[in-house]
C-alpha cells in the first residue's frame, strides 16, 4: 500500500487539497446558513418552506447540506488523474510503477480516502451549525434517530464515490478543463433538471446524484411535489456501479495508452 | 556486459513509422549517445524501452528484461525523459519523496539525491520557480534516486547553460566510469555529447544509420586535401596519374581523396601551378553527421 501512501502524499504536498477543502466548507456553509435561516419562515402562501429549527424534519434537512460537498471531491478526483497528464509527471508515475494498473488502483483507494475525509469534514461543520441551532430553537438535538445516521451515512458515502466518479471521469477525458466543465455541466444542469423536473424523474433517479438524493433522503416538499427516488438500498447499488464502472474505465484507458 | 538490448524494434504512429527496425545495445560502464535530427525516432525509441510506448515489433530488453517486468525499476532503470514533468507546486523534496514512497526507497534518499545535482538549497522551494537548469538536475536527482546501473537521457543538454553542460559531462562520466553505470543519451547536437561519449548511435527518420565508436566515425570520413589555384584544372590529370581522385566543388577548387598533402603538394611544384591554398580538411564530426542523416 505504498503506492496509496505515494498518492496521498502527491495530494497533499500541493495547494489544491485545502483550498477545495475550503470552498468545500464555504458552499456546505452557505447551503446551512439558507436551511437555518430560512427554517419555520412563512413563505408567501402562508406555510413554510422549510420546518422550524425546533422539528426532527428540520434536522433531517439540515444534515444534508454535506452532500453537497460530492462535486468539489469529484473535481478533486478529476485533478488527481488529469494533473498527472498535465505536467506530465504521469511519465514519473509509471516509471516508478511500470504495471498501470496499481497505480490506478492506488489512485482509487486514496480517493475513496480522501472523499471519506471530506464528507466528515462537512459533517463536522453540519454538526457545528445545526446543534446549537437546534438548541437555541429549544428543539431536541436527534443524532442517532430519526434517520439522522442514515443520511450521515449517505453523506460520506456519496462524497467517497463521487471521488470514483472524478478519477474516472479523469483517465477517459485527461483534459483538466474540459473534465471539469464537463463534471459541473453535468451536475448543475443535467442530473439537476433529470432530477428536479418530475416527468424526469424517472430517468434522473438513476444518476448518480439521484441515487445519492436517495440514500440522504428526507421528503421535502420542494414545490415540485414529492421526489420520486430509489430505495436508499437501491440508490446505493446503483452508486457503488457507477463507482464501477468508472473504475473499469480509468483502468482500462489508463493501462493501454501509449505516454508520450 | 549488455546492459540495454535493443532488437528490430519498431513502432508506427499511424502511418508514420517512428522506429523502423533499430537494433543496438549499450554495455555496462559505456557511455552511448544516441542521435540524430529532431523527429528522428530518439524519443520514441526511449519510451519504448522504458515501457511508456507499446513497441509494434521486436523487443528492448534492460538487464534482459522488459522495463515493465522489473520489480523495482528504479533501483536498475534511471531515466531523464523531460525537463517539464512536474507539478509546479511541490518542492523539489517532496516531489523526490513522493517517487521514494511508491519506490519503496527511504525518503532520506530524496535529501541525498538533492546534495548530488546540486539542489540541497532549493530544496524546499516549489519547483514552479526553478530554472530550466534547476529542473534538468531535478530530473537527474529523480533518475538516480535508486542508485539504478543503467541510465536513460533524453535530451538533458537542452535549455542547459555551458557551465551546466560541462557539470552535466562530470556527472555523466562518473556515473559511467567510476561506477559502472551504462548511460544511453540522446541529443540531436552532435558536438553536445562528442566530449562525453564512448560510443555513437545514428538514427534518422527512424532507421540507423551508423553504430560504433566515436573514433570509427571520425575514420570512416576520409580527410582530402583541398587546393586552391586560378588554374587548378591543369593539376587533375597529374593527380589522377599518381592514383588520387579528384572532385571539383567549385571554380578553381579542387579536393582530393586518396593521396597525402605531399604528393598534392609535390604535383602541384611539378605542374608549375600558382596555388592560393594547400589544406587538408579537417574532419567534422558535425559534418559527418549531416552527411550520414541526410541521406538515410
Amino acid at each position: 500500500m505504498a503506492l496509496v501512501r505515494s498518492e496521498l502524499q502527491k495530494l497533499f504536498t500541493t495547494r489544491l487539497w485545502w483550498i477545495m477543502l475550503l470552498v468545500m466548507l464555504l458552499f456546505t456553509g452557505i447551503t446551512l446558513a439558507v436551511t437555518i435561516g430560512f427554517a419555520g419562515v412563512e413563505g408567501g402562501q402562508g406555510a413554510p418552506a422549510l420546518p422550524g429549527r425546533e422539528t426532527l424534519e428540520f434536522q433531517q434537512a439540515a444534515w444534508t447540506a454535506g452532500a453537497g460537498s460530492s462535486i468539489f471531491v469529484m473535481v478533486l478526483g478529476i485533478i488527481m488523474m488529469t494533473g498527472e497528464y498535465r505536467y506530465q509527471t504521469i511519465t514519473t508515475t509509471f516509471l516508478t510503477t511500470p504495471r498501470r494498473g496499481r497505480v490506478v488502483t492506488a489512485k482509487l483507494i486514496a480517493g475513496l480516502l480522501v472523499g471519506v475525509l471530506f464528507g466528515l469534514a462537512s459533517l463536522l461543520l453540519t454538526a457545528a451549525a445545526v446543534i446549537p441551532a437546534v438548541l437555541i430553537a429549544g428543539g431536541e438535538v436527534a443524532l442517532l434517530d430519526g434517520g439522522i445516521p442514515r443520511i450521515m451515512l449517505g453523506v460520506v458515502a456519496t462524497s467517497a464515490l463521487y471521488a470514483l466518479f472524478g478519477i474516472g471521469l479523469g483517465a477517459l477525458v485527461r483534459n483538466q478543463i474540459a473534465a471539469i466543465v464537463g463534471a459541473i455541466v453535468w451536475v448543475f444542469v443535467i442530473e439537476a433538471l433529470l432530477t428536479a423536473i418530475p416527468a424526469l424523474q424517472g430517468v434522473g433517479k438513476f444518476t448518480p446524484s439521484g441515487a445519492a438524493q436517495s440514500l440522504i433522503a428526507v421528503q421535502i416538499d420542494t414545490g415540485f411535489g414529492q421526489a420520486d427516488l430509489l430505495p436508499a438500498w437501491a440508490g446505493a447499488s446503483v452508486l457503488v456501479a457507477y463507482a464501477l464502472v468508472f473504475a473499469v474505465v480509468a483502468s482500462l484507458t489508463t493501462v493501454r495508452r501509449d505516454i508520450t | 556486459m549488455t546492459a540495454i538490448e535493443i532488437r528490430n524494434l519498431a513502432k508506427a504512429f499511424g502511418p508514420v513509422r517512428a522506429v523502423d527496425d533499430v537494433s543496438f545495445s549499450v554495455a555496462a560502464g559505456t557511455i552511448t549517445g544516441y542521435l540524430g535530427p529532431n523527429g528522428a525516432g530518439k524519443t520514441t525509441t526511449l519510451r519504448c524501452l522504458l515501457g511508456l510506448v507499446t513497441a509494434d515489433g521486436g523487443t528492448a530488453l534492460v538487464d534482459g528484461r522488459p522495463y515493465t517486468a522489473l520489480e523495482r525499476p528504479l533501483t536498475e532503470v534511471g531515466a531523464v525523459l523531460e525537463a517539464t514533468s512536474f507539478h509546479p507546486g511541490r518542492t523539489a523534496r517532496d516531489h523526490l519523496r513522493v517517487i521514494c514512497t511508491a519506490a519503496g526507497l527511504p525518503a532520506s534518499r530524496a535529501d541525498e539525491a538533492l546534495e548530488q545535482v546540486g539542489l540541497a538549497d532549493a530544496a524546499r522551494k516549489r519547483v514552479g520557480g526553478f530554472s530550466l537548469g534547476m529542473r534538468q538536475r531535478l530530473a537527474l536527482g529523480t533518475a538516480t534516486l535508486g542508485h539504478p546501473r543503467v541510465l536513460i537521457l533524453d535530451e538533458p543538454a537542452n535549455g542547459l547553460d555551458p557551465a551546466g553542460i560541462e557539470w552535466l559531462r562530470g556527472f555523466l562520466r562518473n556515473l559511467a566510469h567510476e561506477r559502472g553505470v551504462a548511460v544511453l543519451v540522446s541529443s540531436h547536437v552532435l558536438a553536445e555529447v562528442q566530449q562525453t561519449v564512448d560510443n555513437v548511435v545514428i538514427i534518422a527518420r527512424g532507421r540507423l544509420v551508423h553504430q560504433g565508436s566515436l573514433a570509427e566515425l571520425t575514420g570512416n570520413g576520409e580527410r582530402p586535401v583541398r587546393v586552391h589555384a586560378a588554374e587548378a584544372d591543369r593539376l587533375v590529370p597529374a593527380l589522377e596519374a599518381k592514383g588520387a581522385r579528384v572532385e571539383r566543388p567549385g571554380d578553381g577548387v579542387l579536393r582530393v581523396y586518396g593521396v597525402d598533402a605531399e604528393a598534392v603538394g609535390q604535383t602541384v611544384l611539378d605542374e608549375r601551378v600558382l596555388v592560393t591554398e594547400l589544406v587538408r580538411e579537417r574532419s567534422d564530426l558535425q559534418e559527418i553527421f549531416m552527411e550520414l542523416t541526410r541521406e538515410a
